[in-house]
């Protein structure tokens, strides 16, 4: 179980680092787009775009990493009364609720990302972006979770305590 | 089924599914699909993943993970300690200096972070312990925190407003303005109140409050280290409001311009540093969009199962006059404010309130500040008081009760804010009216 915890856990940083690169390449167009737009007065034609479809993919495929870190945000007004007990079995509860919507997830995403691939759909705009290089991102990002979300179930039957880092 | 039924089966699965503690996003996801399929049949499940993304189709969102950028940058160097403690020593002869000295800190500091929780923190980490030194009650020092940080959302930059905006389609740019008038505002009133406060319970014997002197040599040395960022809050408001650039553009610039701020002023620019500021940038960003993404679902199910048109026909049957139903609104907010957090307070209801605001006939930005206070009030008051947590964290010897009651007159300000505004909607609407013609 512990072994699997690990994998799972790097695979999540892995997939954290890919998400923090995704926002940097955003945050970087977006001010060389306002540069561009602004000083030297050019128009630009695939930033909007970039920018967009960069920070979906960095969303999708940092949600792992944040819930590995526990920093999805919920409800815990019920969960904080409860005891010990009975917390472990809610945070069952909420882990097996996750993978069933993450099943789905999965399933529709790789649809539409099939979908996408097999027709060669791109964006109707002068890029002319393959929109799978994006959808991409989504079942891979659903895979990704319901194994974090496993490891979270494992976690919860073995206490086991990821170690303090940063990364 | 009628849709209002079927709206009450949504809302109580919607609670009931929270309530274990899953993570926003997914819960409100799960709801959205298991309802959409089983009444619209599984032919519809394609949709799921189709408006998933499509609820990440707007490039106002790209401000978020912008504005967080400026916000954790400046977050992680010493600006807020240095930001208090310049004007504590330009306050310092004032009755209750200290504590006016720590609102003002997080309303600057508020204009350049656009969350709560990073202004409570910034601010408090220095300005409770220094208070309680000084002798000013548990009550106040923490009380006067946790309210001061939630001006990070009402004075622009704001991430609340932005997703008002988002999830409403009003203009960010428009919504950031109006906010300015009512921040201030709201400002002077917790001042005046730490004032007036302090001098009653002094008189009383009840505050005894050291006062520190200084020198004049000593308040003009310590104004270099701030006036950068003060320049990069005016600057990025002047660029915003003199039409050089839309908010898109403006959060870029402020968060660049952020980051080479804390590298000089600071002289922190070792790689490592950067990557756990994007790092934490990533995190928050990821946790709102995939809300974001979610509630967008949750929205499209909702408006296609013909429960937010039901809802809304309701209230306004419900509601005999305008205001009445502005009253209904903002308890319902507040009430929502005791289970949700603000972002998905605001994604979950402002589907269904916009509409009735807008048939109603008022004014959406105007609204938009209206429901940022109410957000407010949401994050100093229990149970999810995000505030109040970022406090515990601080100061972890101070009782919860003590907290709360701190907070409580602050959070009956924000209420009197509420109604001034209702009764003088032009605090915040002449600004981005004159501004924007």
């Amino acid at each position: 179980m512990i072994k699997f915890i690990r994998f799972a856990h790097s695979l999540s940083r892995f997939s954290g680092a890919i998400s923090t690169i995704l926002i940097i390449t955003a945050v970087l167009v977006t001010t060389e787009m306002v540069f561009v737009r602004k000083i030297l007065n050019y128009s630009t034609t695939w930033h909007t775009e970039y920018i967009i479809f960069s920070l979906a993919a960095a969303t999708f495929i940092g949600s792992p990493y944040v819930l590995m870190k526990k920093k999805h945000v919920s409800v815990d007004i019920v969960t904080h009364y409860l005891s010990a007990r009975a917390k472990k079995i809610l945070s069952f509860l909420a882990a097996f609720l996750s993978i069933i919507f993450l099943v789905v997830f999965f399933y529709t995403s790789l649809e539409l990302f099939l979908h996408a691939w097999n027709k060669n759909l791109r964006t109707p705009t002068i890029w002319n972006f393959p929109l799978w290089k994006v959808y991409i991102f989504m079942p891979i990002s659903a895979l990704l979770l319901i194994i974090q979300s496993i490891a979270d179930i494992f976690s919860t039957i073995c206490d086991y305590k990821e170690p303090e880092s940063n990364h | 089924m009628s849709p209002l039924l079927l709206s009450l089966y949504i809302i109580g699965a919607t609670f009931i599914i929270l309530f274990t503690g899953i993570p926003i996003a997914f819960g409100l996801a799960l709801v959205s699909t298991a309802f959409f399929i089983g009444i619209e049949g599984i032919g519809r499940l394609p949709l799921v993943a189709e408006q998933l993304f499509n609820g990440l189709q707007d490039f106002g969102i790209v401000t978020i993970p912008m504005f967080l950028l400026m916000g954790i940058a400046i977050a992680a160097s010493p600006a807020g300690k240095d930001l208090y403690s310049a004007l504590d020593r330009w306050l310092n002869r004032v009755p209750g200096g200290l504590v006016l000295s720590n609102l003002g800190a997080c309303a600057i500091f508020a204009a350049l972070c656009g969350s709560s929780p990073a202004t409570c923190a910034a601010i408090g980490k220095m300005g409770i312990p220094e208070m309680r030194k000084r002798g000013y009650s548990d009550e106040l020092s923490t009380g006067t925190i946790a309210a001061g940080g939630t001006l990070g959302i009402l004075i622009p930059p704001s991430i609340t407003m932005i997703i008002y905006g988002i999830s409403t389609g009003t203009s960010i740019g428009r919504l950031f303005i109006a906010g300015i008038f009512p921040g201030l505002m709201l400002t002077g009133l917790f001042m005046l109140w730490a004032f007036v406060f302090v001098r009653f319970s002094q008189g009383r014997g009840r505050e005894k409050v050291a006062v520190e002197t200084y020198t004049w040599k000593q308040r003009i040395e310590i104004l270099p280290k701030i006036l950068p960022f003060i320049f990069l809050v005016i600057g990025v408001l002047y660029v915003l409001y003199g039409g050089f650039a839309t908010p898109n553009e403006a959060s870029a610039v402020g968060a660049l311009f952020a980051m080479i701020l804390v590298a000089i002023v600071y002289k922190m620019y070792k790689p490592k540093y950067f990557w756990d500021i994007f790092s934490e940038t990533m995190i928050e960003s990821v946790m709102l969009l995939l809300i974001i993404a979610a509630s967008s679902l949750f929205a499209f199910v909702l408006s296609n199962l013909y429960v937010t048109q039901s809802i809304a026909k309701e209230l306004v049957a419900i509601a005999s006059n305008k205001w009445l139903l502005m009253v209904y609104i903002n308890v319902f907010l507040i009430v929502a404010g005791f289970f949700l957090p603000p972002v998905a307070s605001i994604l979950m209801t402002a589907p269904i309130l916009y509409p009735i605001i807008v048939a109603a006939g008022f004014d959406p930005i105007w609204f938009g500040v209206v429901v940022t206070i109410n957000m407010e009030i949401g994050l100093i008051h229990p149970p999810v008081g995000l505030n109040i947590f970022v406090i515990q964290g601080i100061a972890p010897d101070i009782k919860l009760s003590k907290i709360l009651w701190g907070c409580l007159p602050y959070a009956l300000l924000m209420i009197v804010q509420i109604i001034i505004l209702c009764a003088f909607p032009q605090i915040a609407t002449w600004l981005p009216s004159y501004v924007m013609k």
